[in-house]
């Protein structure tokens, strides 16, 4: 049980974060624009609906879930139910995307379809399915990791006691009767979130596409100029409009998703994988294309970085150099070197995690001690906690611009933490959903035997709760670590007006240098490598702490 | 010495009421009944796991009815091993006291030699034997011992039951021993109560 004081604290603490940015930036934007829900809605139906941006963010996100799903479930089969040489190499590999910081898969992808690649980026139809097939490479993971637990370790008795019934004698029966109704709880998931994933996209829609955009990106680019009294007031509708329609969608979606993961099936026979898993060669004709598909963009960024394009009178040639990291880690008058960002992602990333991992640990167990003693406020704080999932980082960074410009405008400029704030919101929730889950599976009676033992709460906590929840505690710290870093939503709305810059933020403001530089595309895909290592490498080191069976919720 | 005085508990239904026992050094109890009769509640708020409805317990005299567990110096066995998966076997031990002979405290409970096996690697008996082990080392004023041997098979168990009765009688450690099995309780203890 935690002191309920701790307890309160951490409610008002993480209650003020995600509330007051929100409701300052609400005020501000209701202020400007007035309050009329139907005007706001109105507003954006003029300017952008009709235009097809609701449209076309429901379809493009719509169409990532079917691609996700028809390429992640023959892949999570391959992987549950066969064994592999270099079995968790491979499992690594395919789920790295969606670690990978958003921007790194859009560099990614337009180097494949670029000049360097396949030369196809300016024809419309190749962007749109560029755009699909990023989403799906981005999620796959989920899919993945939702359905591969299950298939892993399910006990063969209950296939092997289908095949001797009438209705389980053949393949497409036992699919029917066993694997679909246990495998569909978390597809679903897995679709609600690629879904949500697809929905909210940014850096993808911003980069990949020629223009076009979703509520997202359409949300990021108009909010520079709200906020002002008098001055573009359509604007401020546009925004009120698109974020009550996106976190109305983005509430149902994550609803049922958590509707459908109450309902997977944690308690089904558990085997060991050995027990399960057979031999299949025949299974390389879909895993080998998979792990191709999974590190090719990341391979087109890394070489891309050092190809450098030299147009002369008989045409355009290119030639191997390390000019475009050069170019990127040596500051400019108009952009700061990539040191700087990387400097400041870094700071960025230790201090959210300094925030976030104690106030994300002190609301899951907030969270479960509710449940024992009163289940329906738990229920409430635990969805509290997620609606920062509902609410799109662009929309986060407006809140945190928008509310600390109406505080003090000339502090949001010159207060270099400002980041740290959108990032902690974000990341927060991450740290529940993954301690909850562990407090749970904690077998009370250790923390009982302590007790007997007369061991000290603070004795019990140390010796006792902290070692048996590591794996938890580090797979949080390195996934915190990971989305700050890589975060660019948020970051690039808090961070274009003012003197620092991240990661993220500095591949897209290398990019928006003129083409006509030899230079850009490499320097930017130089940032974008800096960046992929070091997710790569947090990536590596939280699968050694992952429990064998975790329901793959991250 | 234990005093429980009309010691009262209920959740759904009343599980035990006007409850009294007394316990003097070096005696053992068993307390016997079926199934949901509520032995285990009633070993839980001896040792303040659990609160009591109404109800005292005196300790050598010192009221620690509304002490918490930690600080009541009552010991438990619970009826699975509990060990910690993280430390050793002597890491284990050190939970109950950090500078006390573990060697000799293994060797009390026929462990010598296993201060470095990963608690992963013992069996149920050897669990319990740990457990009881480490109890010990924390030098309880009393153990409860939630039906500890049930889930041993019957060899192993009727040997458990003689070394653990001798240890605690050579201690003079006295002890409450709730079981539902009668043959158990009527070998280990000097005297039965039955909780029907």
């Amino acid at each position: 049980m935690i002191n309920k004081y701790v307890a309160r604290s951490s409610v008002i603490i993480y209650s003020l974060l995600i509330i007051v940015p929100l409701w300052l930036a609400l005020d501000r934007l209701i202020w400007v624009a007035g309050y009329d829900v139907i005007g706001w809605i109105e507003s954006l139906e003029r300017n952008y609906i009709s235009q097809g941006v609701l449209e076309f963010t429901l379809i493009q996100a719509t169409l990532s879930v079917v691609l996700t799903l028809a390429l992640g479930i023959p892949i999570a089969w391959q992987l549950g139910r066969y064994k592999w040489p270099f079995q968790s190499l491979i499992k690594s590999l395919l789920t790295m995307p969606f670690v990978m910081p958003s921007i790194v898969a859009a560099m990614g992808f337009m180097t494949l379809i670029g000049e360097n690649g396949l030369d196809i980026r300016s024809e419309r139809d190749t962007w749109f399915a560029t755009l699909i097939i990023a989403h799906a490479w981005f999620n796959l993971s989920l899919v993945i990791r939702f359905c591969e637990p299950v298939l892993s370790t399910l006990d063969p008795s209950m296939e092997e006691q289908l095949r001797l019934l009438p209705s389980g004698r053949t393949k497409l029966g036992r699919i029917r009767h066993l694997w679909v109704p246990l495998l569909m709880p978390s597809i679903a998931a897995a679709a609600c979130m690629t879904f949500v994933f697809s929905f909210t996209s940014f850096a993808l829609v911003e980069l990949i596409t020629l223009g076009e955009d979703t509520l997202e990106s359409m949300m990021a680019n108009v909010g520079s100029s709200a906020g002002i009294k008098g001055v573009m007031v359509s604007k401020n509708e546009v925004i009120l409009g698109a974020s009550l329609i996106q976190f109305s969608i983005l509430l149902v979606s994550l609803w049922l998703m958590s509707w459908l993961q109450q309902r997977r099936q944690n308690l089904l026979p558990v085997a060991s994988e050995n027990v399960v898993k057979r031999n299949n060669i025949t299974g390389w004709l879909i895993v080998l294309p998979a792990l191709i598909f999974a590190i090719l963009p990341l391979i087109a960024i890394m070489i891309s970085s050092f190809r450098i394009r030299e147009t002369n009178s008989t045409g355009s040639t290119q030639y191997w150099s390390t000019e475009g990291w050069e170019y990127a880690f040596t500051a400019t008058k108009s952009l700061p070197s990539a040191w700087d960002a990387l400097q400041n992602s870094l700071g960025y990333a230790i201090i959210t995690l300094a925030i976030a991992l104690p106030l994300g640990w002190m609301l899951a167990q907030t969270i479960r001690d509710l449940e024992q003693v009163k289940p329906r406020i738990a229920r409430i704080l635990d969805v509290f906690t997620m609606l920062p999932f509902a609410v799109s980082s662009v929309m986060i960074g407006l809140g945190v611009m928008l509310g600390m410009i109406k505080i003090n405008p000339q502090f949001f400029y010159s207060f270099w933490l400002t980041p740290v704030i959108a990032h902690v919101m974000i990341t927060t929730p991450f740290v529940v959903r993954i301690i909850l889950p562990a407090l749970r599976s904690l077998d009370p009676s250790y923390d009982e035997c302590g007790q007997t033992l007369g061991m000290s709460k603070f004795k019990r906590f140390f010796l006792i709760k902290i070692p048996m929840l590591r794996g938890s505690i580090i797979i949080s710290s390195i996934f915190i670590l990971a989305m700050s870093m890589g975060e660019f939503g948020a970051s690039w709305v808090v961070t274009r007006n003012s003197d620092w810059t991240t990661l993220p933020v500095i591949i897209d403001s290398i990019r928006a240098i003129p083409y006509n530089n030899p230079l850009i595309v490499p320097a930017a895909n130089a940032v974008s490598t800096v960046l992929m290592m070091i997710a790569l490498l947090l990536f590596i080191s939280t699968e050694k702490f992952r429990p064998k069976r975790d329901g793959g919720m991250f | 010495m234990l005093i429980c005085t009309k010691l009262e508990k209920s959740f759904d239904k009343e599980l035990f009421s006007n409850f009294s026992l007394s316990l003097n050094p070096g005696e053992i109890v068993a307390i016997t009944g079926p199934s949901g009769c509520g032995k285990t509640t009633l070993l839980r708020c001896i040792c303040g796991l659990e609160t009591l409805d109404s109800g005292q317990i005196l300790l050598d005299d010192i009221d620690i009815t509304s002490k918490p567990a930690e600080e009541r110096g009552i010991g438990l066995i619970f009826q699975k091993p509990v060990l910690y998966p993280h430390l050793n076997v002597e890491k284990n031990l050190k939970l109950g006291s950090k500078d006390g002979d573990f060697a000799a405290a293994l060797e009390e409970v026929n462990l010598s030699g296993f201060e470095t096996r990963d608690v992963a690697t013992l069996s149920g008996g050897e669990g319990q034997r740990l457990a009881l082990a480490r109890a010990l080392l924390a030098k309880p004023s009393v153990l409860l011992l939630d039906e500890p041997f049930s889930s041993i098979d019957a060899d192993l168990s009727e040997k458990l039951v003689r070394d653990v009765r001798s240890i605690l009688k050579e201690r003079n450690c006295p002890a409450i021993l709730v079981t539902h099995n009668i043959t158990i309780a009527d070998s280990f203890a000097d005297s039965v109560i039955s909780l029907a």
